[in-house]
């Protein structure tokens, strides 16, 4: 199976929906923010290969981007939507547990703090400004079409962009704690 | 789409030929399979194992696929010498290239068995498209009269030279998206080899913008 089709030699591509958009299109700008997401979070568990939890953890993730990738890759109004799984609540459960067994193992934070110690940490905060970044992408895709209400499948794709964020957070604290490096406070 | 993705057990029931290079095969719809009109799955015998598009509809006994005997290829080797009542290991359905009605005119464009597909959806009731196979001789237009009932307008694209049957179109499926398809804007369906997909996907980026390209690739 050869990996180039050629059908986007001239700079279109298609959306899941069908339609075809240019390459510079927002759905195709948030899915390469998503698709940039879970190279770094690879990046990521590489790094963590012998904490094996945590490595099916960020696989896990990275499923559930991949699962995300296909809602922004899809007209809301398109038939296509019935063929996608929502993200279930469930999946951002997942999240938040992880977020709360991490944080009982960290020290309170008083203050912000310069993201950055271990290497690891570094690659976790760099996977966290970027899913902030898709975040802010699917913000706009999804909202600004919908301006009253947001349909519940969207409206869990943005929850779990939020809490994966705040995961990523928690993350680069573990790593640097398991490290034995302190989280650097900012200063003035 | 209601379809789960499971391993099911199933045998040959029966082969049929439908050309030189290609047969089709009948085997038991293993209980509790389902499927969407479109879907594929990935049938094994032995250690071998290759998708294939579901020919029949959901509706039918029987699971039916089109199979073309490929120079080297394990599979459709022994499927063609396969004895009656061989287990066969179905592992599906795969896919999203499901039929999705809107307003706009559907249009099918398959070559050889990327017709497979469209087979299922026309058994499934699904009418009123516009149906361009592409093959190289005429005997290969397997499914014709089937398409013929039930198409809006059904095109042969033949490749090779004679005979050209009535209504036919002696030329690739692209050079009739090309030249001859009406301008406007429609719901492609596009079934086959790479190339085929790849040119006809850029013909539409041209010739018929605003319309709606789903796609199937057969390797």
């Amino acid at each position: 199976m050869k990996i180039y089709t050629g059908t986007g030699d001239k700079g279109k591509t298609s959306l899941f929906s069908g339609d075809r958009v240019s390459k510079a299109d927002a759905r195709i700008d948030a899915c390469g923010d998503l698709d940039e997401l879970n190279s770094i979070l690879g990046a990521l568990a590489a790094h963590l290969a012998t904490e094996e939890k945590r490595v099916a953890e960020l696989q896990q993730i990275q499923s559930d981007l991949l699962q995300a990738g296909a809602w922004l890759a899809t007209r809301p109004d398109s038939s296509a939507t019935d063929s996608l799984r929502e993200i279930s609540t469930d999946q951002i459960h997942f999240l938040e547990n992880a977020i709360d067994s991490y944080e009982e193992e960290l020290p309170k934070l008083n203050a912000f703090i310069l993201p950055g110690g271990h290497i690891i940490a570094a690659w976790a905060h760099l996977a966290r400004t970027v899913c902030r970044r898709c975040e802010r992408k699917a913000v706009s895709l999804i909202t600004q079409p919908m301006k009253s209400q947001v349909a519940e499948p969207y409206q869990h794709l943005l929850v779990y962009l939020n809490r994966l964020s705040d995961y990523l957070f928690v993350l680069a604290r573990h790593c640097n704690r398991i490290h034995g490096i302190a989280d650097k406070p900012w200063k003035l | 789409m209601k379809t789960k993705l499971a391993t099911h057990s199933a045998v040959l029931l029966k082969r049929k030929l439908l050309s030189d290079k290609s047969f089709e095969i009948m085997i038991s719809s293993p209980p509790e399979f389902q499927f969407d009109p479109g879907q594929r799955v990935s049938l094994s015998l032995g250690e071998h194992t290759r998708d294939y598009s579901i020919v029949s509809a959901p509706q039918e006994a029987e699971l039916i696929f089109c199979i073309r005997r490929v120079a080297g290829g394990k599979l459709s080797t022994l499927l063609s010498v396969a004895d009656m009542g061989a287990p066969l290991s179905v592992y599906g359905p795969h896919g999203y290239f499901t039929f999705r009605p809107t307003s706009r005119s559907a249009v099918f464009v398959a070559t050889g068995t990327g017709i497979a597909p469209f087979c299922s959806m026309t058994r499934s009731g699904i009418s009123n498209f516009t149906l361009l196979h592409g093959v190289r001789l005429q005997k290969d237009l397997y499914y014709a009269n089937q398409f013929q009932q039930n198409a809006h307008e059904y095109v042969p694209c033949l490749t090779a030279t004679d005979p050209l049957p009535q209504k036919a179109f002696k030329g690739k499926v692209t050079a009739y998206l090309e030249r001859h398809l009406p301008s406007g804007s429609y719901d492609f369906y596009l079934c086959g080899r790479q190339e085929m997909i790849r040119d006809a996907t850029l013909i539409i980026d041209e010739r018929f913008p605003d319309s709606l390209v789903y796609t199937e690739m057969f390797y």
